[in-house]
C-alpha cells in the first residue's frame, strides 16, 4: 500500500490586486479585482513505504503548499489526499500522530525552556510511554549528538544545534512518515552531513518514509533515489535521480578561462566540427563548453581551443545536478 | 482526561518558567493592583459629586466592579488571544499548532495562559466582601454555587467574543484595531446598564453582551429582583456565545491560508 496517495490535488489562493491612486482606493472599497492564483495545480503523487523522495522546485513553485496539504495544515481546493490511510485535514488530530514534521524556518520547541523539557511536553502530547521513549529517544539523542544540549534553553542554541534538536523532537513518537521542509537551510557542511547520515539511518532502521524539500541539491543527491520536480504548481518530472542525470547529460563541461577577450562566433568557428554548445561563464573571459560525445572529442576540442587562444585556466567537470535543474527550468523538459 | 493531563503539564511548565523570573512576577502583580486601585478611585471620584447613580449607590457600584474582576481574571488568565492575528497568522505559528494532535484552540489557550492574572479573583473577592458588608448583605448557602455559575458564564461570554474576533483573522489577516477597542467596550459592563441610552443597552445585552459579565449577575447578589431574569440568563449566554465562537473557529481553521516562507 502507498503511504501517500495524491490524486488531482489543487490549491487556489484568492488575492485581490489594488487599483492605483486615491480614486482606485475608493473603488476598491466597493468592488475588488480578485485574482485566483493556482499554487498547486492538479498534482498526482504516490509514495511507497520506505521511500525517500526529494521534492524540489524554485521559490513559489508550490512545494510548501503541497507539504502543508499533505500534513493537514491547509485544506485542498480540489482533489483527493490520503496519507497513512487517512484524510489529513478531516482527521487532523488523529492523523498528525502518525507523522513527524520539521519546518526549517520554524521552531517546534519552546523558546524559553530547556530542550529536555520541550521533549517531555511533546512526549505527553503524543502519549509516548516511558519505555518507548527510553529505547527510541536514547538512540536518537545519541546519533544526533545532542546529549550535552538537553539542559540548555532553545534560545541559547546555535542554528545547527537547534536544528538537530528539532529533528529529534519530530521523532519523539517514532512516526512512520517524516516531512522535512528545508531541514538544512543555513547550516554548515558538517551539520548537514550529520543530519543526512541520521536520516539515512532512521530510514534504514525503521523504514521511515521521508519527503523532503530543499534548495541544497547535495541533500537530494545524498539521500533521495527519487525526485519530484515542481514548476508553477505542476509536476514536471517524477522519477529516479540518476535517470534525470542520464537523460540530461551525456557529456562533459569544460570551463575555459582566456587571457584575452574572445567572442562566441570566434569560438564556434574554431570548434565547428564538434558537437559543442558555448556559453558565457560567470567571470569575464570565462566560457563554458558543453560537449556531447566521447572523451576523445573533449581532448580534441581542448587542443583546438588552446591552439587559437591563450588560456589562463581550464577546468573539466561533469554537469552538476544543479546545472541540470537550472536547464530544466530555463528550457523545460525536452528529453522526457 | 487527556486534555486535563495536558493542561496540567503545560500549567506546571508555565509556573516553573515564571518562578525563575520572580522579580517580573512581583512587578506584574503590583502594577495589576495599581491599575485596579485607579479604577476604584474613579468610582469614588464620581460619587464625590453625587450619592446615587440612577438609583444605584456607591457601594453597589463598587460591588459590581468587584464581581466583574472575577470572570475577567479567569478570562485574562486563559484567553490571551488578542494578539492571535500577529502571533499565529502573520508569523505562521499556526502551522506548528496544526501539526500537533490537540484541538488548535485548546493549544493556543494552554500556550498563552497567564496564570498570574488569577490574582484578580482575590482582589475581586476582597472588594465584594468589603462592599457587601457595607451594604449589610448576607450570604446564603446557595450563593457560592450561583456565584460560580455566574462567574463561569461571564468568563465564557468574554472568551466567546474574543475568540470570534480572533477567528476573523482566518479570513482576513489585515491588521485591525478592533481588539483594544473591544477591551474598552468590555469595561462598560462594569456599570449599571440602565445609566446608558437604549441603543447601548441593547448592544451590551444582546450583541456584545458584556453586561452579563458585570452588572446583571451582580444584581442577583445585590438582591435587585427586577434584574433577576437577566441574571439567570448569564450562564445561558455564556454557553451560547462560546459555542458560536467554537464553530466559527473551526470554520476559520478550514480557511487558514498559511504564511509564506
Amino acid at each position: 500500500m502507498n503511504v501517500i496517495e495524491v490524486e488531482g490535488l489543487r490549491k487556489e489562493f484568492k488575492s485581490y490586486s489594488s487599483r492605483s491612486g486615491l480614486k482606485g482606493a475608493f473603488r476598491d472599497l466597493f468592488t475588488r479585482n480578485y485574482k485566483t492564483l493556482r499554487a498547486v495545480d492538479d498534482i498526482s503523487l504516490h509514495v511507497k513505504q520506505g521511500e525517500m523522495v526529494g521534492y524540489i522546485g524554485e521559490n513559489g513553485a508550490g512545494k510548501s503548499t503541497t507539504i502543508k496539504m499533505l500534513t493537514g495544515i491547509l485544506t485542498p481546493t480540489a482533489g483527493n489526499v490520503t496519507v497513512n490511510g487517512m484524510n489529513p485535514h478531516k482527521e487532523r488530530e488523529k492523523f498528525v500522530r502518525t507523522i513527524g514534521v520539521v519546518f526549517g524556518q520554524r521552531s517546534q520547541l519552546w523558546w524559553d525552556i530547556a530542550v529536555q523539557e520541550s521533549f517531555r511536553l511533546l512526549k505527553k502530547v503524543y502519549k509516548v510511554s516511558d519505555e518507548e521513549y527510553e529505547t527510541h529517544m536514547k538512540e536518537v539523542i545519541r546519533t544526533l549528538e545532542i546529549e550535552p544540549l538537553l539542559d540548555k534553553p532553545v534560545r541559547k542554541l546555535s542554528l545547527g544545534q537547534r536544528m538537530r534538536c528539532e529533528l529529534a523532537a519530530a521523532l519523539i513518537h517514532n512516526p512512520p512518515l517524516l516531512f522535512l521542509d528545508e531541514p538544512t537551510i543555513g547550516l554548515d557542511v558538517l551539520v548537514k552531513m550529520k543530519i543526512r547520515g541520521f536520516l539515512k539511518e532512521i530510514n534504514r532502521k525503521y523504514k521511515t518514509t521521508i519527503l523532503l524539500t530543499t534548495h541544497d541539491l547535495a541533500d537530494i543527491e545524498a539521500l533521495c533515489d527519487r525526485v519530484v520536480l515542481l514548476d508553477e504548481g505542476k509536476i514536471i518530472y517524477d522519477g529516479r535521480l540518476d535517470e534525470l542525470q542520464k537523460n540530461w547529460v551525456e557529456g562533459k563541461q569544460v570551463h575555459f578561462e582566456f587571457q584575452h577577450p574572445v567572442d562566441k562566433p570566434a569560438l564556434e568557428e574554431i570548434s565547428r566540427e564538434y558537437p559543442v554548445i558555448w556559453r558565457q561563464g560567470e567571470r569575464v573571459n570565462q566560457w563554458v563548453a558543453t560537449i556531447d560525445g566521447e572523451d576523445d572529442t573533449v581532448s580534441k576540442l581542448m587542443s583546438v581551443v588552446m591552439l587559437h587562444h591563450a588560456i589562463s585556466d581550464v577546468k573539466l567537470n561533469k554537469v552538476s545536478t544543479e546545472e541540470i535543474i537550472r536547464n530544466i527550468y530555463e528550457e523545460g523538459i525536452k528529453h522526457g | 482526561m487527556y486534555y486535563f493531563s495536558i493542561f496540567f503539564q503545560y500549567a506546571a511548565q508555565y509556573l516553573k518558567t515564571r518562578m525563575s523570573y520572580r522579580e517580573d512576577l512581583v512587578v506584574e502583580l503590583i502594577s495589576d493592583l495599581l491599575f485596579q486601585a485607579v479604577n476604584l478611585i474613579f468610582i469614588l471620584v464620581v460619587f464625590g459629586h453625587t450619592t446615587l447613580l440612577n438609583g444605584w449607590n456607591r457601594e453597589e457600584i463598587i460591588f459590581i466592579y468587584g464581581f466583574f474582576l472575577v470572570p475577567y481574571a479567569i478570562f485574562s488568565s486563559f484567553f490571551n488571544i488578542w494578539d492571535f492575528n500577529e502571533r499565529y497568522i502573520v508569523k505562521g505559528e499556526m502551522d506548528r499548532i496544526l501539526t500537533r494532535p490537540i484541538h488548535s484552540l485548546f493549544q493556543i489557550i494552554i500556550e498563552r495562559m497567564e496564570l498570574e492574572s488569577m490574582f484578580g479573583v482575590v482582589t475581586g473577592l476582597v472588594i465584594m466582601f468589603y462592599a457587601g458588608s457595607q451594604l449589610g448583605l448576607t450570604l446564603h448557602w446557595y450563593d457560592p454555587f450561583v456565584f460560580l455559575l455566574m462567574v463561569i458564564g461571564g468568563a465564557f461570554i468574554y472568551a466567546g467574543i474574543f475568540i470570534c474576533l480572533a477567528a476573523i483573522s482566518f479570513w482576513s489577516d489585515s491588521k485591525t484595531d478592533i481588539m483594544p477597542m473591544m477591551y474598552n467596550i468590555g469595561n462598560y459592563g462594569r456599570y449599571p446598564v440602565d445609566i446608558y441610552n437604549q441603543v447601548i443597552r441593547f448592544v451590551l445585552t444582546w450583541i456584545l453582551p458584556f453586561a452579563f459579565v458585570g452588572v446583571y449577575p451582580a444584581a442577583f447578589f445585590l438582591g435587585r429582583t427586577e434584574w433577576y431574569g437577566y441574571a439567570f440568563l448569564t450562564p445561558v449566554m455564556g454557553v451560547v456565545f462560546l459555542t458560536i465562537a467554537y464553530f466559527m473557529w473551526n470554520a476559520g481553521v478550514k480557511k487558514y491560508r498559511g504564511a509564506g516562507n
